[in-house]
């Protein structure tokens, strides 16, 4: 499996040159991105000249560091400079970042080979890819499923071993939901555990940057060389450090299950959410049950939260100083209108609407007020259930992928499929999807851990020793670069 | 109960238009999103409040002078310029 750790191994060995690995996924996603749409945009030429400088340090007999020299990629809302950032949105085209957002200013420095930016529901709002105005990314288990979203591009080139790891971003599910979808790993972090700067706003309060890879240990490894506070991000505060406890011991750990989150939830996917409980219980942790009532209430506090800040964040685009522009008006708001309506997708309009609704005059109080407040008692809640347990382990998703084409027909029923994650950001809490079995047609089930606030260590520790407790749970895909 | 009405002055403040046809459809997905979000309203009443996560203040920092970006650069992502400024709409 081409995980970064044997990436690393392979280029301290000698056993590939960092030019000859990044041809190889380079010419794998020729192959395969057609069928996946992983990638919206290629960079070989400075994901080769990076290459060749890491072979440069590696032929001096100089050390290289864990990430320098592994091939990976970005979701196309992170800011790339002189590199085409859309987030997959007409309003965006033609974009060109003159700064790097932090996490890739940090990960550039570490000589990171960037392959290209990929694929993601338009600005970020949904959970199939398919809002993505170069139309949605292919599950790598089964190309008639979707990859999940917001970040399927990522989670599709990672399971279909074009690019050995990516960062996503999360609002509400858009790094867990497709990792579960596509059988990867994916790690939200806690909220100011990662710098914001660069990564394009959807709703500033929910938004975290995190990794999606093949396995735990990458997670780790990923994370603690993106978190940490950044100036220019006000509400960062920092973070890491969880490479080292990745193997601790877990007996004893209290692991929690809500029952609220096995509500709803399609049976194939509570089984196999149960039957890693009974894992953790043969590795001496303990499971815990408890009520969590208030998570019923999660999904609409997001929806409103979410789309108030996302009215305020896009009023931004208006044709002026970056991105498309209308061809005809006849006067200042008739161009921007113009501009907004033809740029925007049908999904970020309805969300636009949405928040400048509950934001308006009269409806200020009975809802966004009211999501605020309801904010405050579900961290609450949270913080009381973080007294019977170390971890909770919950579901990621409802249900495994879903057929292309399900998802646009209602909006509702979409939303619904973001029940089980957005607690976490709401709470501001690290969540973590691990694959934890397949459903009878073998598409992927995904398990979710989640964490006491800056808990990453604590759930990336439990995630491990289910990772080596299941190693079967982890399987590769028939596509891409087979190391 | 959200209407057509409520919709046009949504898109009006949202700097959005709604085509007519597109109307009535918008209405009716609205009022099923707003009615979805109306379960709030049968949270049990707390005075628990929010501000913000992680209990964070307000940062501050001297106003100090710095280099910023060159305007040149800046203006590559305009759509339109003139006379190295934003062009924001042609004369009629």
């Amino acid at each position: 499996m081409g995980t970064i750790a044997k990436i690393h191994e392979m280029l301290v060995n000698k056993q590939v040159s960092c030019e000859e690995l990044t041809k190889s996924y380079l010419s794998e996603i020729e192959k395969a991105n057609p069928e996946l749409n992983a990638y919206v945009c290629v960079t070989p030429e400075a994901a080769l000249k990076t290459a060749q400088a890491v072979d440069k340090k590696i032929a001096a007999g100089e050390e290289i560091g864990s990430l320098e020299g592994v091939p990976m990629t970005l979701k196309d809302n992170m800011s790339t400079k002189g590199i085409e950032t859309t987030c997959c949105s007409k309003i965006l085209s033609g974009y060109k970042p003159i700064f790097d957002a932090t996490v890739w200013e940090t990960l550039k420095s570490q000589n990171a080979v960037l392959l290209g930016k990929t694929n993601m529901d338009e600005f970020a709002m949904g959970s199939s890819c398919e809002n993505s105005c170069f139309g949605g990314a292919a599950n790598p288990f089964n190309t008639n499923h979707v990859a999940g979203g917001s970040s399927g591009g990522v989670s599709s080139a990672v399971g279909g071993n074009i690019a050995a790891y990516g960062l996503g971003s999360d609002t509400g599910g858009s790094i867990r939901q497709p990792a579960s979808f596509c059988g990867v790993v994916g790690l939200k972090p806690t909220y100011g555990a990662v710098s914001r700067y660069g990564l394009i706003a959807y709703a500033s309060s929910l938004d975290q940057i995190g990794p999606i890879t093949k396995s735990v240990e990458d997670a780790s490894l990923v994370f603690d060389a993106i978190a940490g506070k950044d100036k220019r991000d006000s509400t960062s505060v920092g973070g890491g450090n969880t490479y080292a406890t990745l193997d601790n011991d877990i007996k004893g750990m209290k692991i929690g299950i809500a029952r609220e989150y096995l509500d709803g939830v399609r049976d194939d996917v509570k089984e196999a959410v149960l039957a890693a409980a009974e894992v953790y219980k043969s590795l001496g942790a303990e499971i815990v049950y408890f009520d969590l009532p208030i998570l019923k209430f999660a999904l609409p506090v997001y929806y409103i939260i979410a789309c108030a800040e996302a009215s305020s964040n896009l009023g931004r685009y208006d044709g002026i100083r970056y991105g498309y522009k209308t061809a005809h008006y006849t006067g200042t708001h008739d161009m921007i209108c113009r501009t907004r309506s033809e740029g925007f997708g049908e999904e970020v309009k309805r969300r636009i609407l949405l928040g400048t609704y509950v934001l308006s005059a009269g409806y200020y109080d009975a809802y966004y007020k009211k999501a605020q407040n309801l904010r405050g008692t579900i961290i609450s809640a949270f913080n009381k259930a973080f007294e019977q347990c170390d971890v909770i382990l919950a579901p990621t998703v409802p249900m495994t992928a879903f057929e292309k084409g399900h998802a646009t027909s209602d909006p509702i029923e979409t939303y619904l499929t973001d029940i089980c994650t957005v607690p976490v950001n709401i709470a501001g809490l690290p969540g973590v999807s691990v694959p934890c079995g397949f459903n009878a047609k073998g598409m992927p089930i995904g398990m979710q851990l989640i964490g006491k606030s800056f808990g990453e260590a604590q759930i990336l520790n439990a995630a491990y020793k289910y990772q080596q407790a299941a190693p079967d749970k982890f399987i590769d895909t028939k596509w891409g670069v087979k190391l | 109960m959200v209407t057509r009405e409520d919709v046009e002055n949504i898109a009006l403040l949202s700097k959005l238009f709604v085509p007519e046809e597109e109307l009535d459809g918008l209405t009716k997905s609205m009022q099923e999103i707003i009615d979805f979000a109306d379960a709030i309203n049968n949270a049990p009443a707390s005075d628990e409040g929010f501000d913000c996560i992680n209990n964070l203040s307000n940062v501050f920092r001297e106003d100090e002078v710095v280099s910023s970006y060159p305007s040149t650069e800046i203006l590559k992502n305009a759509p339109e310029q003139a006379e190295d400024h934003f062009l924001v709409r042609n004369r009629e």
